[in-house]
């Protein structure tokens, strides 16, 4: 559909094959890759016209500034690959400062090869790059100091932004040695990939939680979000949006209400042909409090398109039916033959596992600024997929997306919505339709209707035990929308086992667990009808949130069933046999870790109270952050539940930052509380029924339980944090729960009545 | 034009008296540290201070504070030093942030009244304030070291004053 996203994902990127450039410019000492668009010509450019937005640069007065392509959305990114080029570059960190990227290419994923921020994969993917990149600015730094003082470059330390040479006692601060001009290098490749950087025992940074670099600017009004953006003279636009979450159009706008509203400058009816969004009109004024009076006082008539009728009973319905099919969906796990294993299992295990729709509601709603300037489209909003959305914004706009100029903010709350594009497609139009600047702001109402929500997604799992109770075969259906083959990008799909085409594999990561079990298939289904009625989106933790739920109660049942305890059970299935050596010995040492921190099975709980475990490999299996969770729970006779205690740990290899790990993990384990107890949405005649947070209710303060987190920090390669504990929840409550109280749920999120169903029955 | 008095200083604002005062904090003065997060009431992104009360300031109409003291997260200390301004970087609360002004509103009311608040009392008080990052914790241990500070301050004020 977009070329620009089509040429950047093709593009390989890989830094191994590029020179690391080091050179002065007016501005400073500038660092960055060669080869990557803009570094070399940047460098070659008069310096007066030099623009040091390459990855990171030093200025004449000492201060380090990196410049992030990650979204930070909360999870301190900026601030880590900072932290990561300080440390082999040996700055002071009191000197560094970030700068959030621009969708200029050259500040593209090293491996990924795009502008986008999810996965849990951005520590993980960074590292090196960014390690290397520190290290190459130190050789130049310190050739440069040694020439300077004409004294062999191998007999200077740095440390703290200087230079010292201990023999002479000279020294040169950076800031010396960028002023004298000769801190010049070329690295190439083999010299780039020869770099010996630091080892572990050399760590002064990584492993240290330095101050996170953009808390000052969040505790005084400061820090600028994309709704925060004023440009001179820019109008105000608030959405209508119909009744159907998608596929109605506009059949008439009557504004003859609205002209009376003081202010009011036009309504625009989107003609999308990205197809983002379907039926909407903004209207415009001069402020958005007027632009919202205008917009209610807009009658829009809608043709409600062919998901008018759709209801998350009948997305429920139509997903039963497809699994019944014997040839629906594709493969993404086969391995053996469980039919016919089930078929000789001394018993055989049959459940249906459940998750409801659910909402991003990042606190900041979805915004957007266009302003067409020149030849150029000027974009300001935080987003976390610069690539995608700068070809949507193009697309809004009919032009070529290399026009377009992405300007990052910090996010106000990410979760994977900024993933999306949407909120571009207003923007655009209404500026262009005004001929001025235009802020689109979504109403909170407009924010949860319109959401490229978590599907709703139903799970059918069949296991079967041999006589000494070994699972012996396990064959999982998981239907869904599809919401990463949304993107349409080759590149972000799987291949299916039984080479049936593409699949996607953002609803099925997890499915393909640690455990070993001889016969094992995993079948992908995507559900038409939820993919077209409700398209949905990446939401904090993805497939896992999901496949999880059902793998790790499923577990659970038939640890049950065998008469085992659960978490021996677990242990007995993480033997680490063939593919899953390494992995499994991981995830078996960190659940014995929150076993141990959770006291599990040393103490008699009073009556009604129970914990239960549950233990996850997610986001996928080539970068798992071995995660596990015991949860703690009190179950009343009506069947409320209430969550004493979470307690999670985590192997996460190696820690850049040890309390933004420890931050990341408690909010995740809290979004998993959160999905599993109270977010819930529901689809009635094609539309989101939940509007606010009255309706929509996310955790609050007086609904947060103790959390205990162990982190495991091995010295492995470091792995995200974002999302994993987020899908260890819901399966170690729901296992409390029957420990506690002998009712099984299969139903996210958990309710009181279903528990007490659960229990009588 | 309404004139409100904000951080000490007086406006007015174009802004017609039903206007929320949300918008005219945001817009019409630009400063943009009060945040939108509902629309209505229920998330306490935009709490500000009138007249030492924290409210919602998607809620309050201009034309009905017009004469009062209004105070936002710009105006809360000088530069940016209020004890729960301090306690929340020794804490590193925020994750995304979005919600943080309106939470240190909402606890530096608590504060001002009750210098020693129990958990209950910090749980009881902070509730309609959502944090979508879930930094629910901290935000309590950064009130709590806040209260400490200002008390062990007045203490220390206290004992320098003749009697």
């Amino acid at each position: 559909m977009n070329q620009h996203v089509k040429n950047v994902t093709s593009e390989t990127s890989d830094l191994s094959r590029r020179s690391f450039l080091v050179g002065t410019a007016a501005t400073g000492l500038v660092l960055g890759y060669a080869g990557v668009p803009g570094v070399g010509e940047a460098l070659a450019a008069a310096p007066a016209n030099f623009e040091p937005s390459v990855w990171y640069a030093i200025s004449p007065d000492g201060l380090v500034t990196v410049t992030c392509g990650k979204a930070d959305m909360g999870q301190h990114i900026a601030s880590t690959m900072a932290q990561i080029v300080c440390e082999e570059l040996g700055a002071k960190w009191s000197d560094m400062r970030v700068n959030l990227a621009s969708n200029d290419p050259k500040f593209n994923d090293p491996v990924l090869g795009a502008q986008i921020t999810g996965g849990s994969w951005s520590t993980m993917m960074n590292f090196d790059a960014m390690s290397r990149a520190g290290a190459a600015g130190r050789m130049a730094l310190t050739e440069g100091a040694a020439a300077a003082m004409g004294v062999p470059a191998g007999e200077l330390a740095v440390r703290d932004s200087m230079i010292v040479h201990a023999k002479s006692k000279k020294q040169m601060s950076f800031a010396d040695v960028v002023k004298s001009g000769k801190a010049t290098k070329t690295f190439t490749p083999d010299e780039l990939k020869a770099i010996k950087l630091k080892t572990q025992d050399q760590y002064t940074m990584i492993g240290v939680s330095v101050p996170q670099l953009d808390i000052p600017s969040k505790t005084n009004g400061t820090a600028k979000y994309g709704i925060d953006v004023m440009i001179p003279g820019m109008a105000y636009g608030a959405v209508v949006t119909p009744p159907v979450r998608y596929g109605a159009t506009v059949k008439s706008v009557d504004d003859s209400a609205a002209k009376k509203v003081p202010g009011f400058i036009k309504a625009v009816t989107l003609d999308d042909k990205t197809q983002t969004t379907t039926g909407w009109v903004v209207a415009v004024a001069n402020t958005y409090a007027n632009a919202k009076k205008a917009a209610a006082a807009l009658k829009v008539s809608y043709d409600g398109g062919p998901n008018a009728k759709v209801s998350s009973e009948s997305l429920l319905e139509e997903a039963k039916r497809l699994q019944k099919l014997d040839d629906s969906g594709q493969f993404f796990v086969k391995d053996g033959d469980p039919a016919a294993a089930l078929g000789t299992a001394a018993k055989v295990l049959e459940a249906e596992y459940t998750t409801s729709i659910n909402i991003h509601a990042p606190m900041e709603p979805m915004n957007a600024t266009a302003e067409f300037k020149g030849d150029i489209l000027h974009i300001y909003s935080g987003n976390q997929f610069a690539t995608r959305s700068g070809a949507i914004a193009a697309g809004a706009a009919g032009i070529d997306p290399k026009f377009v100029v992405m300007h990052q903010m910090w996010l106000g709350g990410g979760f994977g919505r900024r993933l999306d594009a949407d909120m571009m497609v207003p923007a655009v139009q209404a500026a262009k339709a005004v001929g001025k600047p235009v802020k689109v702001i979504y109403t909170r109402e407009n924010d949860m209707t319109m959401d490229f929500s978590r599907p709703l997604t139903y799970q059918k799992v069949k296991a079967g035990v041999d006589g000494d109770g070994k699972l012996v075969a396990l064959s999982h259906d998981v239907v869904s929308a599809w919401p990463t083959q949304r993107w349409g990008i080759p590149d972000f799909l799987t291949p299916s086992v039984d080479k049936k085409g593409p699949l996607d594999s953002f609803t099925v990561n997890g499915s393909d667990f640690f455990y070993t079990v001889p016969n094992h298939h995993v079948r992908a289904i995507k559900n038409e009808m939820a993919h077209n009625a409700t398209p949905s989106g990446q939401l904090r933790s993805v497939a896992p949130g999901w496949t999880f739920w059902a793998v790790e109660s499923m577990i659970d049942e038939i640890a049950a069933a065998a008469g085992k305890d659960p978490a021996q059970y677990r242990i007995s299935l993480l033997d680490g046999a063939g593919k899953n050596d390494g992995g499994a010995q991981r995830l078996r040492n960190t659940l014995l870790a929150a076993m141990g921190l959770a006291g599990y099975g040393t103490k008699k709980l009073p009556k009604g109270e129970g914990m239960g475990v549950a233990c996850v490999s997610s986001q996928e299996r080539a970068t798992a952050s071995w995660t596990a969770c015991v949860a703690h729970v009190a179950v009343a006779p009506s069947g409320e539940v209430t969550v004493k205690k979470l307690t999670v740990a985590t192997d996460v290899g190696t820690q850049v930052h040890p309390d933004n790990i420890r931050a990341q993990v408690e909010g995740a384990a809290l979004w998993g509380l959160s999905l599993a107890l109270y977010e819930k949405a529901t689809l009635k005649d094609g539309g989101i029924e939940q509007t606010n947070f009255d309706s929509y209710t996310p955790l609050r303060m007086s609904q947060v339980p103790e959390v205990a987190v162990a982190v495991i920090a091995n010295g492995e390669k470091a792995t995200g944090v974002g999302e994993p504990a987020v899908t260890v929840v819901a399966p170690a409550i729901g296992n409390a729960i029957f420990n506690a109280s002998g009712a099984r749920v299969r139903a996210l999120p958990i309710t009181a009545e279903a528990v007490k169903g659960a229990m009588k029955a | 034009m309404p004139t409100l008095t904000i951080n000490g200083r007086s406006m007015s604002v174009d802004a017609a008296n039903d206007t929320p005062l949300l918008w005219a904090i945001r817009e019409q003065l630009q400063m943009t540290g009060t945040k939108f997060g509902c629309g209505a009431g229920l998330c306490g992104a935009c709490t500000v201070h009138v007249n030492g009360e924290a409210v919602r300031s998607c809620q309050t109409m201009v034309g009905d504070v017009a004469g009062k003291k209004i105070t936002t997260i710009e105006g809360l200390s000088a530069k940016g030093d209020h004890p729960l301004q301090k306690a929340w970087v020794a804490e590193q609360v925020p994750q995304c942030g979005y919600c943080q002004s309106g939470q240190i509103m909402q606890a530096a009311s608590l504060l001002a009244k009750n210098a020693n608040p129990t958990k209950e009392e910090v749980v009881a008080h902070m509730d309609g304030n959502l944090c979508r990052c879930m930094t629910y914790s901290r935000i309590q241990k950064a009130i709590m070291r806040a209260a400490t500070e200002m008390r062990t301050a007045s203490a220390a004020g206290n004992e320098r004053r003749p009697t």
